[in-house]
């Protein structure tokens, strides 16, 4: 007989970058058992995939992996990645959730994370962990950094040819792994679920990811890291080192014709961040960044932009109508010059697209927590309470609830920490006034 | 017969299952390796005469450049080839010391 194995925690916390991490260890450092739910196969989310954070230019690695070690060497913390989590509820005083354990094909208990299944797999495959712009195996740990460092296999591409069963050290492969089902009971829950990026492929004016040489914001990410796919910035499309790069503002946000009216904050601070590193990395390059407006709304922010300009940086006031394919790998903007030129055409080397936040979970038919009009989840009291939701005892913080830059997440990972913990004193006073 | 022997015998007939029943995707990945394995002996033989940028190696090997920056991202991550001097826009890229004495 199956039996559904049922864990109880204080808190549960869905999502393990940066929001989750915050609030799992506020609450762990109060004596409270945190449960972490991640879907991808490490912690860290988006934050770990940075180059660096505006605008003090710190290395994203080097602030979130501290983070990341201290949760999962916490007492009070316990790490479940590489999960889905199928349904949240509450029931009476409890939060239920109803969880699947993907499987990995390799046991996480016997892992080292040595890697030698990773070397002598014979197959490649696109790494997304790099943009797409190199290759990673078949089976593989997500990046160096990751954690925990176990190795997964993309059962799709595997050819159960048995090289990695035969390397591995500790016996970890298992061709024969199992979803697994699992419950987590607690007496509250915080969302943190983030972001992806708004999907490229609903703009046809920009080449929906087809125009060579016009990528994206997290790829730029990618290329500016020290860990990146080439260790320099190269042009995609045959490794030339671009002269010349634009970036193309609300290219995913403030547009009504992809589904996203408003504006993602902190695409114009990522910008600007990615030009002042672009001119470090390559100082003959000519930078330009086509804007509507420029919102640089944080502490230091605004200064950061004049910094930019003050480095040469060129600011053009313009939305960009239509992105084509140019000569020799380039790539031709056109937009409406503010200046009176009309309709102009600019030729770069390399094009980013600056794309806004979209939600990175539909509570859809999973909890019955309300999403706003902009599909983020509602928060009941925006202004004096921002992290509560209209669900009793469940609260979100980050970028689950609306686009925010990571000093606004962690503020409010901090709050929905401390909402949690006054939750749950309020209903040990109760159970114990009722006893 | 033995233990070890039954359970290697049940382990062989399970992969025989299991192979069977992911049939589709180890086509798919058998026919991914072959050609894979052809484009990295074409990148790989072209660096043994010497470094070479991606235009280079990709006229050469008539591969799509981005697919040959694609591959030599990937070998120069698992240490096969290093990054070698600039020629004009582009880097240069060489076998590494392992892979050249493999090579030889």
């Amino acid at each position: 007989m199956n039996s559904i194995l049922k864990t109880d925690f204080d808190v549960l916390v869905v999502g393990g970058g940066i929001a989750g991490l915050q609030t799992a260890l506020d609450l762990g450092d109060q004596d409270y058992k945190v449960a972490v739910v991640e879907k991808d196969a490490t912690i860290g989310g988006k934050m770990i995939r940075l180059s660096k954070v505006f605008p003090t230019l710190d290395c994203a690695s080097c602030i979130t992996t501290p983070k990341m070690a201290s949760a999962a060497h916490h007492d009070n913390i316990t790490l479940f990645t590489y999960c889905d989590v199928n349904s949240l509820d509450r029931v009476g005083q409890t939060v239920t959730a109803d969880v699947t354990q993907r499987p990995r094909y390799v046991d996480p208990n016997k892992c080292i994370g040595c890697r030698q299944c990773e070397y002598h797999c014979p197959v490649y495959v696109s790494d997304a962990e790099q943009g797409g712009f190199s290759a990673t195996k078949a089976i593989s740990i997500p990046f160096s950094n990751a954690i925990p460092q176990i190795a997964v296999m993309d059962v799709e591409n595997c050819m159960l040819c048995g090289k990695c069963e035969k390397v591995c050290p500790t016996h970890a492969i298992d061709y024969f792994q199992e979803p697994e089902q699992f419950v987590i009971t607690a007496k509250t829950a915080v969302l943190t679920t983030g972001f992806e990026l708004t999907p490229v492929s609903n703009k046809h004016q920009y080449g929906m990811g087809e125009i060579p040489n016009v990528i994206d914001s997290m790829q730029m990410e990618r290329l500016l890291a020290p860990h990146g796919p080439y260790n320099r910035v190269l042009r995609p499309s045959d490794g030339m080192e671009p002269d010349s790069i634009a970036y193309v503002q609300c290219a995913g946000s403030r547009d009504k014709s992809m589904g996203v009216s408003y504006c993602s904050r902190v695409c114009c601070m990522y910008a600007i961040k990615q030009t002042m590193l672009l001119s470090g990395s390559l100082p003959l390059a000519d930078i330009t960044v086509y804007y509507m407006d420029i919102r640089a709304f944080g502490k230091g922010y605004e200064q950061f932009y004049q910094n930019a300009k003050a480095m040469g940086i060129e600011f053009v006031k313009g939305k960009v109508a239509k992105i084509s394919e140019g000569e020799n790998g380039g790539v031709e903007l056109h937009y409406e010059s503010q200046d009176g030129e009309g309709v102009v055409t600019a030729n770069h080397d390399l094009v980013v697209l600056s794309l806004g936040m979209v939600p990175g979970w539909n509570p859809e038919g999973i909890c019955p927590v309300s999403a706003d009009s902009d599909l983020f989840v509602k928060t009941i009291r925006p202004k004096l309470s921002p992290t509560l939701t209209d669900m009793e005892g469940v609260f979100v913080a980050g970028a689950a609830a609306g686009p925010k830059d990571i000093v606004d997440t962690i503020t409010e990972s901090g709050a929905a920490a401390v909402e949690a913990a006054k939750y749950m004193v309020a209903l040990e006073r109760s159970r114990k006034a009722a006893a | 017969m033995s233990q070890e022997d039954t359970s290697k015998k049940e382990k062989k007939a399970a992969m025989k299952k299991l192979r069977a029943a992911r049939k589709k995707w180890i086509v798919k990945a058998s026919v991914r390796v072959k050609v894979q394995k052809k484009a990295l002996k074409a990148i790989k033989g072209h660096l043994e005469k010497g470094a070479a940028t991606v235009p280079k190696v990709a006229g050469v090997t008539k591969m799509p450049a981005d697919e040959v920056l694609w591959y030599m991202a990937a070998l120069k991550k698992y240490g096969q080839i290093v990054e070698a001097e600039k020629d004009g826009g582009y880097f240069r890229y060489a076998l590494s010391e392992d892979t050249t004495q493999e090579a030889s």
